[in-house]
């Protein structure tokens, strides 16, 4: 996946890595669908669909392309929603909040297929045929039809139309429960990202429309039920299991389609980890510093924070954490500037503390053994080439389990021990695991966003990047930038005598104040 | 990398995908190219009723709600029926057919293609009854009129009668056969079906196009 990732990012730079993008590119290919979609359907007729589909296809002008168009569409639709799953299920985002849209994704994904099915069967070419007595196939087996189904395409008499408008009704109607379960699919997400940035949406649609001029879909002969077909052109992504179907019994194939979505249902509940600790730990607030600010609850990606009454006498809320939603991304500690929540060992105040023990780099600048060095923050999910890259070029790297999760007090203390500049390496926006990291972290240091870094610290000594697999140039060129940038500042003020200790409350997260 | 090859780079690898992604959408499958034919068997009837039939008395009826007194009564199993295939002169393939359900007495369906190498051949579908005729069939004909069948409920033997003979005609006779000589051409589906209105077995026309 890193790989595919680094090659994309090569291409098409981390901005526009159609890889880190997967789910919004799903939602865009529904967009072209229901457009496209809208228009073919004015020119489809239950009571000759493969001559009325034929027409299109043969149309010079719009309804050629535009029902090239709405295949390819539904094609990417599939590869971008499966290769979704498969990226979330890679980086471990399945389990604890995100359960609801992992499932939820998994039934999108199939209402996706059963759509493009009776799409096909629409058609009434052969492959459409073919789909269609292999689907009537399959429902024969279960015990709901007084009449098997295959019989309607035995060719003892044309295919009613009944069938077509049921067909047609189930084309129309399954893309709105599409939309249904999208919504529900990102239901947990506070803040919900539903498109690609605009020059991948534009770009991805234009390559498209050029693919459906100059390559139209292909449409089979008319079906007829009296005749067997020596070849139909089959949609590879849509239908790759037909073949496979068509050879086994139906009761087979429904005992596989069973023990497959029941494998991938329960999907979460394998990828979650057994006991919370370490990077797993969720989140905890320690009431006697909790101000009641709700900003953590504004910075939760995963709507795992509450405010709640208190059962002291202080007149404000307290922030509450849902362990079961909590995923641990860390964010909602570099959101509290009092240090109140976050996750166990990664929480301001254990950041702060391991920079306390850390005397390096005030001893380096007042024994004179030597510059003292810029301090690169980056993101766990860094490349090691990067960091690697990075140190060779003297930078002292520090790691956070994500960027949102750097509490901003630990790069004001950083500067004030003498580090001539910090810049924090995060992940491409797109491909956060903790969502909106590098966009909180830019607020809080640049807009003032609670909790913010201190005025007092110089913005110039202080950067924000991206450290993207496949971009090791543009982080090394980032890096030398920021150098070259500080070389042009007054050397920095170092105050080795700054308490950190004594600037934060002292009160370890959990002990009892009393 | 500049950013000038980067874009020729990114331009081929759009494209490289874009033809991926229209070679997936439909590539020829080969599908049944054997160039063999096909006969296939579809039909939807009901099976017979085999039923020993009795004529009840004047006293059981009259001990019966009015609407309520059918004179005949009759009990019994559906029928199973043996189907054997054979092209020329060769068993190719044979089986027992029941109806749905799990008392096997809904309308019994089949659908079933069999390979057949293209040319003339003699075909026969042969489908018989296995179980035999009831000894006794007299009472289901009985028309005898009570005192009971006055009224609105008068001529309900001749009704009763009349019921029963056209769940009979409607139902798979006892022996259907189709004796003929076809000629299979590459990939054509000959189609054999129930004809209830003649009560026959016959090769179908093909449909209308659409």
């Amino acid at each position: 996946m890193r790989a595919l990732d680094a090659g994309f990012t090569r291409l098409y730079g981390w901005r526009h890595n159609p890889l880190h993008q997967p789910g919004t590119m799903a939602v865009t290919m529904l967009l072209v669908l229901l457009a496209t979609g809208l228009y073919l359907v004015f020119f489809y007729r239950v009571g000759a669909p493969a001559s009325s589909v034929a027409a299109l296809a043969h149309d010079p002008w719009l309804g050629r392309w535009l029902r090239s168009l709405h295949r390819y569409a539904s094609d990417l639709f599939v590869i971008a929603a499966v290769f979704h799953a498969v990226r979330m299920f890679a980086q471990r985002r399945t389990w604890g909040a995100r359960r609801l849209a992992w499932v939820s994704g998994l039934f999108l994904v199939g209402i996706g297929l059963m759509t493009a099915w009776t799409g096909f069967v629409m058609a009434w070419d052969t492959f459409g045929a073919r789909l269609a007595v292999e689907g009537a196939r399959m429902l024969d087996v279960l015990p709901f039809f007084s009449e098997p189904l295959s019989r309607i395409f035995s060719g003892e008499g044309p295919v009613q139309n009944a069938f077509f408008f049921v067909n047609l009704f189930l084309h129309i109607a399954l893309p709105l429960g599409l939309g249904a379960g999208l919504w529900l699919h990102v239901s947990r997400l506070a803040r919900p990202v539903l498109l690609p940035p605009r020059p991948v949406v534009w770009t991805t649609i234009g390559a498209l429309i050029a693919l459906a001029v100059v390559i139209p879909a292909p449409l089979g002969p008319a079906a007829d039920p009296l005749r067997v077909a020596a070849s139909t052109p089959i949609n590879v992504v849509t239908s790759w299991w037909l073949p496979f179907t068509e050879a086994l019994p139906a009761g087979v194939v429904w005992l596989v389609v069973l023990l497959t979505g029941t494998v991938l249902v329960l999907v979460p509940r394998f990828t979650r980890p057994k006991e919370r600790v370490g990077m797993d730990a969720p989140s905890v607030v320690d009431p006697r510093l909790c101000t009641g600010c709700n900003q953590c609850p504004q910075d939760c990606p995963w709507d795992a924070i509450t405010m709640v009454e208190r059962d002291d006498d202080r007149p404000t809320l307290v922030a509450l954490v849902d362990p079961e939603r909590c995923v641990s991304c860390g964010i909602c500690a570099g959101s509290c500037a009092p240090m109140g929540v976050g996750p166990t060992g990664r929480s301001g105040r254990d950041q702060l503390a391991t920079l306390r023990e850390d005397g390096t780099l005030v001893a380096r600048a007042l024994d004179g053994s030597g510059s003292v060095p810029v301090v690169a923050i980056c993101c766990a999910q860094a490349p090691a080439t990067h960091r690697a890259a990075l140190e060779a070029r003297g930078a002292r790297i520090r790691q956070v389990s994500c960027v949102g999760n750097l509490h901003s007090s630990v790069v004001e203390f950083t500067i004030r021990r003498g580090a001539p500049g910090v810049i924090v390496f995060g992940c491409p926006p797109r491909d956060c695991i903790g969502r909106e990291g590098p966009k909180w972290l830019d607020e809080r240091f640049f807009n003032d966003r609670e909790a913010e870094l201190q005025p007092r610290v110089e913005r110039a000594r202080v950067r924000t990047a991206t450290a993207a697999p496949g971009d090791l140039a543009g982080t090394v060129r980032a890096f030398d930038d920021f150098v070259a940038s500080l070389a042009r500042l007054e050397p920095p003020r170092i105050e080795p005598d700054v308490d950190i200790t004594l600037i934060c409350d002292p009160v370890p997260m959990g002990a009892d104040d009393e | 990398m500049t950013s000038a090859p980067r874009m020729v780079l990114a331009v081929i690898g759009t494209t490289l995908m874009l033809m991926l992604v229209a070679a997936a959408s439909g590539p020829a499958w080969r599908y049944h190219g054997d160039a063999q034919a096909r006969l296939r068997l579809s039909w939807g009837a009901r099976p017979e009723r085999i039923e020993v039939c009795r004529t009840l008395s004047e006293a059981e009826l009259a001990d019966r709600p009015e609407h309520m007194r059918q004179r005949v009564e009759c009990e019994g199993t559906t029928a199973s029926y043996a189907l054997e295939i054979q092209v020329d002169g060769r068993v190719i393939d044979s089986r027992v057919l029941r109806g749905g359900g799990l008392r096997h007495d809904r309308p019994m369906y089949l659908l079933d293609d069999l390979v057949i190498v293209p040319g003339e051949h003699h075909l026969v579908v042969a489908l018989t009854r296995r179980e035999d005729e009831p000894v006794d069939q007299m009472a289901a004909h009985d028309t005898t009129q009570t005192v009971a069948d006055t009224g609105i409920f008068a001529g309900r033997a001749e009704r009763e009668l009349e019921e029963r003979d056209r769940r009979k005609r409607a139902a798979i006779p006892a022996r259907l056969r189709l004796d003929t000589t076809l000629v299979f051409q590459e990939h054509e589906v000959k189609l054999v079906t129930f004809d209830a209105e003649r009560q026959i077995l016959q090769l179908h026309r093909p449909p209308i196009e659409r």
